[in-house]
């Protein structure tokens, strides 16, 4: 026997109110650790697909160009174009290394949209060095062949020499190669040679977007000016695009940490009034250990743990319950954000379950200490007779 | 030397406006080993007097010295010490923890005094109070006598020189209050001093001496300190 054990006997008094308080201490931190995981693995994931990019600006027409880059990087298709000319001036442009230019259609089979990017492979396999495919890639003037994303691949049963009925025409494609997985919006994606996917889509001459990587990040300011000269284009930097996501994310996380300090301030005044009452019923019980040799120190210790107990069996279980309802709770987030990266956001960073559990402790800590102080004050005669206040 | 020593100890409460004299000038000498009953009405001073005694509540005039050391005027710690090694509590109400076994119940003192959870200890006084048997049983399996036994049991876990029992057969029947009161006589018998406080004459006639309060003052003694033998 010793105080651990006598709290725990303690809590087992009130079984129900004790769950009940734990239970609210696990939705609080469950709500705590998921935003701060997702809010960690979201930004990761942001940079890292920003990076996967493989290109520093983005040329897109003139109009909305956030919308627009993020319509592209979704793979989502506008109703403006740029031309060759663009394409040219693009890439006679100072401190351009690389433009690639991409055409952006979308068709509807079996009532399931599907993204097809037209692309100049020498252009761009360069800017995506983390593309492997098995099979091979298209050279620039091949007709009626593809690469396809992993998770096409495999949502459709496709592999290399799968012939396929393509486009509007429903002509036969030959799949030449599958990507292997990228985490990113390219394993969802069919891959044309630009030239037969401007035929295929009837826009010849036409491209949705450029992107550019410059020869040094330096350049891009510079390069952004010169291109926005040119009429029909606008200019979208990665990192005005990663920003801009990051502002609107913050929004969101904003309402969410409102909704966390709410459900901190409701759980904590939860275990307040539970120890409250628990002190309140064991009044004469406390004057009895006070007249038996415990001191103010020893019922003080005796009632933080008893919280401390209380939290951390709460902020324990509120971690398992946020890492086991991560799927769900990500599915949640994703409909919530105005850009979801395709890669996971949850992330289980042993920093962040153990300042979580550390949080516990502290709310463990601020709510216990004044039942304990006021019980550990308390006069052993005051105590024994129940006079509480 | 008396273990008790109380000289002109008054005490005064202030109940709202009103103030109230529980205790007006009482001394008290009470000798090692020996057993004494308080008796008095409602109202006379006794649980006043035993609270002051105990080192529960402190006096408004007066001094207390227990087993030769002075006790007014210490602060709370010195006091917690004082109970700790030298007096035993008995409550009318038993105070037992719900959720502690009858073993767990007898050792909760230890926990508090730093000595180490002595099993042994525990059984040898379960078996003085005749409840070996029920050392794994919750509180509330227990009778009422049984319960009282318990906490006399809890009282003495300490080694206290010193048993002080406020109203121990006020819940009690006739019988389990006769059977309380041989365990006292036993205790005393064996050297320790136990004071009891309670409403009953004829069980307060079991002790050596019989102290009666009325008013907040001793008003007569019958008997003399007659210690264990």
């Amino acid at each position: 026997m010793n105080l651990f054990s006598l709290a725990l006997r303690n809590l087992q008094r009130r079984k129900g109110r004790t769950i009940l308080t734990i239970i609210g201490v696990a939705i609080a931190v469950a709500i705590l650790f998921s935003l701060l995981s997702f809010s960690a693995g979201y930004e990761r994931e942001l940079t890292k697909e920003m990076d996967s990019l493989g290109f520093h600006l983005l040329a897109v027409p003139k109009g909305c160009p956030y919308e627009a880059t993020t319509l592209i990087l979704h793979g989502g298709v506008i109703p403006k174009y740029l031309t060759t000319e663009d394409l040219a001036r693009t890439r006679a442009t100072e401190g351009v290394k690389t433009a690639a230019p991409v055409l952006l259609q979308q068709f509807v089979k079996d009532g399931t949209p599907h993204i097809v990017y037209g692309i100049e492979p020498d252009a761009m396999i360069p800017l995506k060095p983390a593309w492997k495919v098995n099979g091979r890639f298209f050279t620039a003037n091949e007709t009626h062949v593809m690469v396809i994303g992993s998770t096409l691949a495999e949502k459709e049963n496709l592999v290399p020499g799968s012939v396929i009925p393509f486009g509007p025409a429903q002509e036969p494609f030959t799949v030449i190669g599958v990507l292997k997985p990228t985490g990113s919006e390219d394993d969802n994606f069919h891959f044309l040679p630009l030239a037969d996917a401007q035929r295929v889509f009837s826009k010849e001459g036409f491209i949705t977007a450029i992107a550019v990587r410059a020869d040094d990040v330096k350049n891009i300011h510079d390069i952004t000016v010169e291109l926005e000269k040119v009429p029909d284009i606008q200019v979208v930097t990665m990192a005005q695009v990663t920003g801009t996501i990051m502002n609107l994310v913050g929004s969101a996380r904003s309402l969410l940490f409102s909704v966390i300090v709410i459900a901190i301030v409701i759980s904590a005044a939860g275990i307040t009034n539970t120890l409250l009452m628990s002190v309140n019923e064991r009044t004469r019980e406390i004057g009895m250990m006070k007249a038996i040799g415990a001191s103010g120190h020893h019922i003080g210790i005796l009632l933080i743990t008893e919280t401390l107990l209380i939290t951390l069996s709460g902020g324990t279980i509120g971690i398992i319950a946020a890492m086991a309802g991560s799927g769900i709770i990500e599915t949640f987030v994703r409909g919530m954000v105005p850009y979801a990266p395709s890669g996971s956001f949850f992330s289980s960073d042993p920093l962040l379950i153990g300042g979580c559990l550390v949080f516990s402790i502290g709310l463990g800590l601020l709510c216990g200490l004044y039942p304990a102080w006021k019980s550990a004050r308390l006069s052993p005669m005051e105590a024994i007779r129940g006079e509480w206040e | 030397m008396s273990i008790i020593e109380a000289t002109g100890i008054c005490k005064t409460y202030h109940r709202g406006r009103e103030e109230v004299c529980a205790l007006k000038g009482v001394d008290l000498s009470i000798e090692p080993g020996e057993f004494v009953s308080i008796v008095g009405p409602s109202g006379a001073g006794k649980t006043a007097l035993m609270n002051i005694l105990g080192c529960l509540d402190a006096p408004s005039c007066g001094t207390l010295m227990i087993d030769g050391v002075q006790v007014t005027g210490k602060g709370e710690a010195e006091l917690v010490k004082i109970r700790r090694d030298h007096i035993g509590f008995v409550f009318q109400q038993f105070f037992l923890i719900p959720t502690l076994t009858v073993g767990e119940n007898v050792g909760l003192p230890l926990i508090f005094s730093g000595i180490p959870y002595d099993r042994a200890r525990i059984d040898s006084l379960l078996d003085k109070v005749g409840l070996s048997h029920r050392a794994g049983h919750l509180p509330g399996q227990l009778s009422g006598g049984e319960m009282q036994r318990v906490a006399i049991a809890r009282a003495l876990v300490n080694k206290p020189r010193i048993l002080l029992a406020d109203e121990p057969t006020g819940n009690l029947d006739s019988v389990t209050a006769d059977g309380i009161y041989g365990l006292f006589d036993d205790l005393h018998r064996q050297g320790i001093t136990v004071i009891v406080v309670t409403h009953n004459r004829e069980l307060a006639q079991r002790a050596g001496r019989v102290i009666t309060i009325r008013d907040g003052c001793v008003e007569r003694e019958c008997g003399y300190p007659h210690v264990s033998p």
